[in-house]
């Protein structure tokens, strides 16, 4: 278990990324261009931290006190912002994450002012960490499954269609919003834990871009793409230790690349190359493609098949 | 109290620079480029590689600074932005991968730069002076003073261009809706390379003048101007001149302010919070168009 | 309130319903009676008003005044989600579906929100989608996606969609908009045979000679109001409907 000790950071570093990730994907897989998530990770490690430090409460209280506000604050951002669309939507998500550090570094009585909260030595354990990864994971792939896949894919897809199907999009919009907070809340109270202290810095433009690359280029279609984002953009500087000193250019060619060549990120890529398989095993399929009866009459169905088939085909 | 004004007026110009290539591109043919701030930086940092060998007068320094700033904006148009853009068959994906572009551009040219200046900052060596002028009390150095004219000339004249000009009309038309242009004979992609060319035109000689203004900046001084170039265009309006010229002016007057009256830990709150309020009240800012696309 | 020329009791209804943005009146007054399980239709150039009304029916824009009634009660103020929870359903003029769901998921969307205050076990929910595959012809697709199919048959996945939800009445806009003659009569063959089986309908169209085939109740609007209404045979020979819109050349072609 050596390479465990010695990769403790990383390792820890993946679930934190990996929720804050989640807090992205999940607006954007309803369609929210949120990049709120940041913020939101800063809300819920400070309020861990001040419930830690000034009201001394226990380690899981202090994250769970995170959890909370940080969803809390979530809502309310989404109540504000949610008829926003596009990218004045992350404009203003961005600009929410910047008022979020402005407060941190000068709220000085309560959150430490610019130098920050120390000295949070929360009893967080690695197979802590494990653990909530997974439930985490299991919830997100239930919302994958079935009749609420369906569901937010409309939303996804066109609003007006998904209302029309009885879908309340403003409700959807705003529980994820909710779900957006929850998830960052945790990852962000989770590494103060672990790391001990924090600065109002930590959670500025730099973390935007990192969670924004990490969510985008792993694809938001799934918490899969949010965790496939996660493992290359924190394992790949320690793998590349040689690449080192040029860590920032790699890591722009990587993503410059993924914006070329994967624009629905590399897991939106998987799933469009099956896709595509299962479309071509229908195309060789010489059966009807579309020539369809209106009376499902199995011999008149036959014979128009026979008949019309060919020159139906697109 | 004047000082400060004149102060104020010259960050306000440095803001409208640096902002008003970025405001044209999106509000005309909509790219959000996220690495804009790394063009200006980065077409300083070339100047300072060749002022490293040989001096140079500032003037040519700034032109200079200007080509390079053009020539990567072309670059970064023709090979990442124009590409994801034709690639793409929905308006959004675009949009979000044009903005992570982006930011792997803005990652390569900041991480070279930091690389080779290790993160420490970079000037020019400049054959000429920056000498402090002086009338009726105020004091301005050449710098500053050229810097607000360049930046008011520009202004006026891009947008009597906009205003008056064939190609300022098919970049309105653009603007207002891509498909009906190109039905009406607009080459779209010859428009935004050229919109790209002039954007990255402005923030390169933004980048010289500030560094000369500066004396020296380093390579992450252009992602903090990013943010302020954010809350100037949405407060101005995006795509419009006038939007961002009062959007750079009235950001440069309040942080100004702000400081000289004690509370400059919020100034830099300021920017955000004119974003987010602007926003939420008024989405289309002060000039700007109302959103004719529905999201 | 009776349903237009059925005399039984109408399920939708909209009752001198305007909206008005700004100085343009879209709909100004208009007032119709939807039941008996027959297809009614609105008739209408563009620019009279129709998609407007279909807007202010499903409640996706606002009513300056008005009122809109389903099965007795007043529903003008409801959400535009709550609209579909009520039991209409409605397809778009172009077809919206989910593009990468097999056609069998986007017919199962209908069913993804029961109508208000019932709750559908998942046998009830695989029956009314399967019940909405027979009644379209749409069984040999249901693992193809949209973009596989022709555009007639992607429409008629729209419409086993909104059947699957069981409404009590199907509004539809504009469905054959880019159809060729053979897959205008399908869903026209289509529309009469849900009718037959017992469904209300309201038909948006432009084209005329499908609504007078395929409707048993016509309305004619031109700017914003209700110009004619009744069998479809007489109101096309309405002089009143003839000058808004129908031309000269409809004696030449259709008498």
């Amino acid at each position: 278990m050596n390479w465990i000790a010695a990769n403790i950071i990383p390792l820890q570093a993946t679930v934190t990324t990996f929720l804050l990730a989640l807090s992205f994907q999940f607006p954007m897989r309803l369609g929210l261009f949120s990049l709120a998530g940041v913020g939101l990770f800063g809300v819920g490690a400070y309020s861990s931290g001040i419930a830690f430090a000034k009201f001394h409460w226990d380690t899981w209280s202090s994250v769970a006190f995170g959890v909370v506000v940080a969803a809390l604050v979530g809502l309310l951002l989404g109540l504000v912002v949610a008829r926003l669309g596009g990218l004045y939507l992350a404009m203003a998500t961005i600009a929410f994450d910047m008022i979020v550090v402005v407060l941190a570094g000068n709220l000085t009585p309560l959150t430490g002012g610019y130098m920050g909260l120390f000295g949070i030595a929360g009893k967080v354990e690695l197979w802590h960490l494990g653990i909530i990864a997974v439930i985490v994971a299991v919830l997100f792939a239930l919302s994958e499954r079935g009749g609420m896949s369906r569901r937010i894919e409309a939303v996804h897809d066109d609003a007006a269609l998904a209302s029309s199907q009885g879908i309340n999009v403003s409700a959807y919009r705003l529980t994820a919003f909710l779900v957006s907070g929850a998830v960052a809340g945790l990852g962000g109270a989770l590494m103060l834990m672990v790391r001990n202290t924090t600065t109002p810095d930590a959670y500025g433009f730099g973390l935007i871009v990192v969670a924004l690359t990490v969510a985008i280029v792993g694809g938001t279609k799934s918490w899969i793409g949010a965790l496939i984002g996660t493992i290359i953009f924190t394992w790949l500087p320690v793998f590349l230790t040689v690449v080192g000193e040029w860590r920032e250019v790699v890591y722009g060619v990587i993503v410059v690349l993924a914006a070329l060549f994967f624009p629905t990120g590399i897991w939106g890529s998987i799933l469009g190359v099956r896709k595509r398989l299962a479309e071509r095993k229908h195309a060789g399929q010489r059966d009807v493609v579309d020539e369809m009866a209106t009376e499902p009459d199995a011999a008149e169905t036959e014979f128009l098949q026979t008949v019309a088939g060919k020159d139906s085909e697109q | 109290m004047i000082q400060s004004i004149m102060n104020a007026a010259v960050l306000g110009s440095i803001y409208l620079l640096f902002s008003m290539g970025m405001s044209l591109a999106w509000g005309t043919v909509g790219i959000l480029n996220f690495a804009h701030g790394a063009i200006f930086m980065f077409s300083s940092f070339a100047v300072y590689l060749i002022t490293s060998m040989t001096a140079l007068p500032a003037i040519l320094c700034v032109i200079i600074a200007a080509l390079v700033g053009a020539i990567l904006s072309v670059l970064m148009q023709t090979l990442v932005y124009g590409v994801i853009r034709k690639r793409s068959t929905d308006h959004h994906a675009a949009e979000r991968n044009v903005i992570i572009g982006g930011i792997g551009l803005a990652a390569i040219l900041i991480g070279f730069a930091s690389h080779a200046t290790k993160s420490g900052s970079f000037g020019f060596a400049t054959t000429d002076q920056n000498p402090v002028l002086e009338f009726a009390g105020i004091r301005i150095t050449a710098v500053s003073l050229t810097i607000f004219v360049v930046a008011i000339a520009i202004s006026i004249a891009l947008a009597m261009w906009i205003r008056r000009s064939r190609g300022g009309l098919a970049l309105r038309t653009v603007g207002v809706d891509a498909e009906t242009a190109k039905l009406m004979g607009i080459n779209e992609s010859r428009l935004a390379i050229g919109t790209m060319a002039f954007a990255g035109l402005l923030a390169g000689l933004a980048g010289g003048l500030l560094t000369i203004h500066l004396v020296a900046i380093n390579p992450t001084t252009g992602d903090g101007l990013l943010l302020k170039a954010f809350a100037a265009i949405i407060l101005g309006g995006v795509g419009s001149v006038l939007g961002v010229v009062i959007g750079s002016f009235v950001l440069a007057f309040v942080e100004t302010f702000m400081i000289l009256g004690g509370v400059g830990g919020w100034a830099s709150a300021v920017a955000f919070a004119i974003i987010f309020l602007v926003l939420i009240i008024r989405p289309r800012g002060l000039f700007g168009r109302a959103e004719v696309r529905r999201t | 309130m009776t349903a237009s020329m059925t005399g039984e009791p109408a399920v939708l209804e909209t009752r001198d319903v305007a909206v008005h943005y700004g100085g343009i009146k879209a709909v100004d007054g208009v007032s119709i009676s939807l039941g008996g399980n027959r297809i009614f239709g609105v008739l209408g150039p563009n620019g009279s008003g129709k998609t407007t009304l279909l807007a202010a029916i499903t409640r996706l824009t606002k009513l300056t005044r008005g009122d809109l009634v389903f099965d007795g009660v007043s529903y003008a103020t409801a959400k535009p989600h709550q609209v579909a929870r009520r039991g209409i359903a409605r397809t778009f003029q172009t077809v919206r579906l989910l593009a990468d769901r097999t056609v069998y998921d986007n017919i199962a969307l209908g069913t993804d929100v029961p109508p208000k205050g019932t709750k559908r076990t998942s046998k009830e929910r695989r029956d009314a989608i399967d019940e909405a595959i027979g009644r379209t012809g749409t069984a040999t697709v249901l693992k193809r996606y949209p973009a596989e199919l022709s555009y007639g048959s992607q429409r008629r996945v729209e419409i086993a969609r909104a059947l699957a939800s069981r409404p009590r009445v199907l509004l539809l806009d504009e469905p054959t908009a880019g159809m060729n003659q053979h897959e205008r009569e399908e869903v026209a063959a289509l529309m009469s045979k849900l009718r037959d089986e017992g469904l209300t309908q309201l038909l948006i169209e432009h084209d005329v000679q499908m609504m007078v085939d395929t409707c048993d109740y016509l309305y004619a609007m031109n700017f914003g109001r209700l110009i004619g209404e009744g069998a479809p045979a007489s109101v096309v020979q309405d002089p009143d409907v003839r000058e808004a819109y129908l031309g000269k050349n409809w004696d030449k072609n259709h008498a």
